[in-house]
């Protein structure tokens, strides 16, 4: 196998180490300037959503493909054990997650805290989505977790990355502290399942089945897993630490962990559980027997992960309710949105999945341009609560406007991307029978109580008088003021090009939804069949 | 090889495991969670170790290339908690977990 041929499908991965070496180099040579290596980080991370998009058989792109479709969406040789597999669900995730990058990177670029930070800023974001890029891939348990353990790792120093901060430097200590335990429970899940099965390849799980010898190594190593996953994705047991970290982290950091790196957990949570939710019949007690009777693994598993699902949305929007301060509400918003992505994988047909992989790709739009809306107005010295933003619609028209529509997405209103993707989603529960109707039904009803607070955040945008100029902004904005006034108004021009093209996305997708939802529906039933 | 029965192992594993967890849930000084975390990430190392040779799956010498492997990731993740707590060692003089208290619960 020659250089080429090995290191061809990995060029997205490799054109952002790339960019990242040039960062960390240029930092060394003290070459510091944030328009450079912003430019070097959006560059890059366009470079390689060109190649994915081009892979998943974008004809106008034709020309950037890497990996060539014959490798796309095949099962493995019986018994063969690969690391990680190309296929068109993995590059629907890598395109998303590429999204994500692409806007944090280019609304940071106006950030108006010190330069210094800028290379390590910039650099730990692209290592970070080398390691999602990674988890996209994966087809093998421990390169799935060791992935995600790239991102983790470069998330906990993202959070930290100003070193001045303490509110930021306590946010990345709960961070690495809640980290390292779903990592262990996480890793301890895998190795009963080594036990179980003997591999840790996930087609080979998927084949074996319930052909174990060792059932009660199965139901704990799932166990394990799911509760090591779902601190990644804020499933509600283990939702916490999410808001802490959201609010004490820099507003652009927040708009990466809640708009991209989270999304890796729920992708791991598709490849890893669809195994167990489809296994039709029961692991028996036919093995070491330190448990007797059977358990039918697959409407357990659905049963477990549905009940999840409702649970995480119903108290998120509950808590989200109860908030005062934007980034703690739009942190509590996205934990209930974990739960309509996780209805997915807990009914496990395919559009389902292709329902919840929308919702995953409208939140990237959504969530990662609201919390760069918050860092903006931070920036022109808007306070953390709600009603600080008093008037701001009307005195801002790009942020009100940009802000309103990620607000009425996120509610579900019809012409944007967030109705598509909830009606899909429910329409697909709605669709598999049986008890999946109530998960709809209580998506539908979540999707209701959550109006009332997107609606009071617009109400004090647009309707509210604005407060009197004289009393000082209770501004939590790390470094404070920055010297040099940023252009449009304090907002800089990247911020704004990035929140514009959010904005038209949302629109644009929510009136034309089959310019994505055929690729990711064909993407998704692939994944079903083909698997892993 | 089978001295240790599977009972038996998981046992120890599970004690160990525990260990680790117990730790990381209640110790507020951050080196002694560093610690709890290393622990139970060896419960983990040990359960790979163990299960590539007991139950005679088609694994070959995978158990114990993933133990080596997850002993350089386990290495990674202590100096990353390291230097996070370095810096705020630094900014506020303690590395106790219980006094950051600027984030509201």
């Amino acid at each position: 196998m020659s250089v080429s041929s090995f290191a061809g499908p990995f060029v997205p991965e490799l054109v952002l180490l790339a960019g990242t070496l040039l960062i960390f180099l240029l930092d060394v040579l003290k070459v510091r300037r944030i328009e450079l290596t912003g430019g070097i980080a959006v560059a890059a991370t366009l470079a390689a959503l060109g190649v994915v998009v081009a892979d998943l058989g974008f004809a106008p792109l034709a020309f950037l493909a890497t990996v060539p479709a014959s490798q796309i969406d095949v099962a493995p040789a019986a018994g063969a054990a690969p690391l990680f597999a190309f296929t068109s669900f993995g590059l629907v995730f890598q395109a998303i997650f590429l999204l994500a990058t692409f806007f944090v990177a280019l609304a940071s670029v106006s950030r108006p805290s010190d330069e210094r930070g800028a290379p390590i800023f910039y650099g730990l974001l692209l290592l970070a989505t080398i390691g999602m890029l990674l988890v996209a891939i994966a087809s093998d348990l421990i390169f799935l977790l060791l992935a995600i353990e790239v991102v983790s790792i470069a998330s906990y120093l993202l959070v930290a990355y100003t070193r001045k901060d303490v509110r930021g430097l306590e946010a990345a200590m709960k961070f690495f502290v809640i980290g390292a335990l779903s990592t262990v429970l996480s890793f301890f899940g895998a190795s009963l399942l080594f036990g179980a099965y003997g591999t840790t390849n996930l087609y080979l799980i998927r084949a074996a089945g319930t052909a174990v010898g060792y059932p009660v190594l199965v139901l704990l190593g799932y166990g394990f897993l799911i509760a090591g996953l779902a601190f990644k994705v804020t499933l509600v047991p283990f939702h916490a630490w999410a808001v802490d970290v959201y609010d004490g982290a820099p507003d652009d950091v927040s708009a990466f962990l809640a708009g991209g790196t989270k999304k890796i957990g729920v992708f791991a949570f598709f490849l890893v559980f669809l195994g167990p939710v489809l296994a039709v019949g029961a692991v028996g007690s036919s093995g070491y027997g330190l448990f007797g009777g059977s358990v039918a693994l697959g409407a357990s598993f659905q049963i477990t992960l549905g009940a999840l699902a409702v649970v995480t949305m119903t108290v998120g929007n509950v808590l989200a309710l109860l908030q005062k301060e934007m980034k703690r509400m739009l942190a509590y918003s996205s934990i209930s949105q974990a739960g309509y992505m996780l209805i997915g994988i807990a009914i496990g047909t395919a559009p389902a999945l292709g329902g919840a992989t929308l919702q995953v790709f409208a939140h990237v739009l959504m969530k990662t341009g609201a919390f760069l809306v918050v860092g903006a107005a931070a920036a022109i010295g808007v306070g953390p609560l709600i009603d600080d933003w008093r008037g701001l619609g009307l005195k801002r028209p790009l942020l009100g406007v940009s802000f309103a529509l990620m607000l009425l997405s996120l509610a579900g209103v019809p012409l944007t991307i967030g109705f598509v993707s909830k009606f899909v989603l429910f329409s697909a529960a709605v669709d598999a029978q049986g008890w999946f109707i109530w998960l709809a039904v209580a998506g539908l009803l979540n999707s209701a109580l959550s109006v009332f607070y997107y609606a009071r955040v617009l109400k004090v945008m647009f309707f509210d008088a604005a407060p009197a100029p004289a009393g000082a902004p209770a501004g939590s904005v790390v470094g404070g003021a920055g010297p040099p006034a940023l252009p449009l108004g304090g907002i800089g021009y990247g911020r704004a090009a990035s929140l514009a093209i959010i904005a038209a996305l949302i629109v644009a997708f929510g009136i034309y939804p089959q310019a994505v939802l055929g690729a990711i529906q064909s993407a998704a039933y692939h994944f079903v069949t083909v698997g892993a | 090889m089978t001295d240790l029965s599977l009972p038996g192992f998981l046992a120890l594993s599970a004690a160990l495991f525990g260990i680790g967890v117990f730790g990381i849930l209640t110790r507020r000084n951050f080196i002694l969670l560093l610690i709890s975390i290393e622990i139970a990430m060896n419960a983990v190392i040990l359960n790979f170790v163990y299960f590539a040779a007991f139950p005679a799956g088609t694994s070959g010498l995978s158990g114990q290339s993933i133990a080596v492997v997850l002993v350089g990731f386990a290495a990674t993740e202590v100096a990353v908690g390291l230097a996070i707590v370095l810096a705020l060692n630094r900014l506020k003089g303690t590395i106790n977990v219980a006094r950051a208290t600027e984030l509201k619960e």
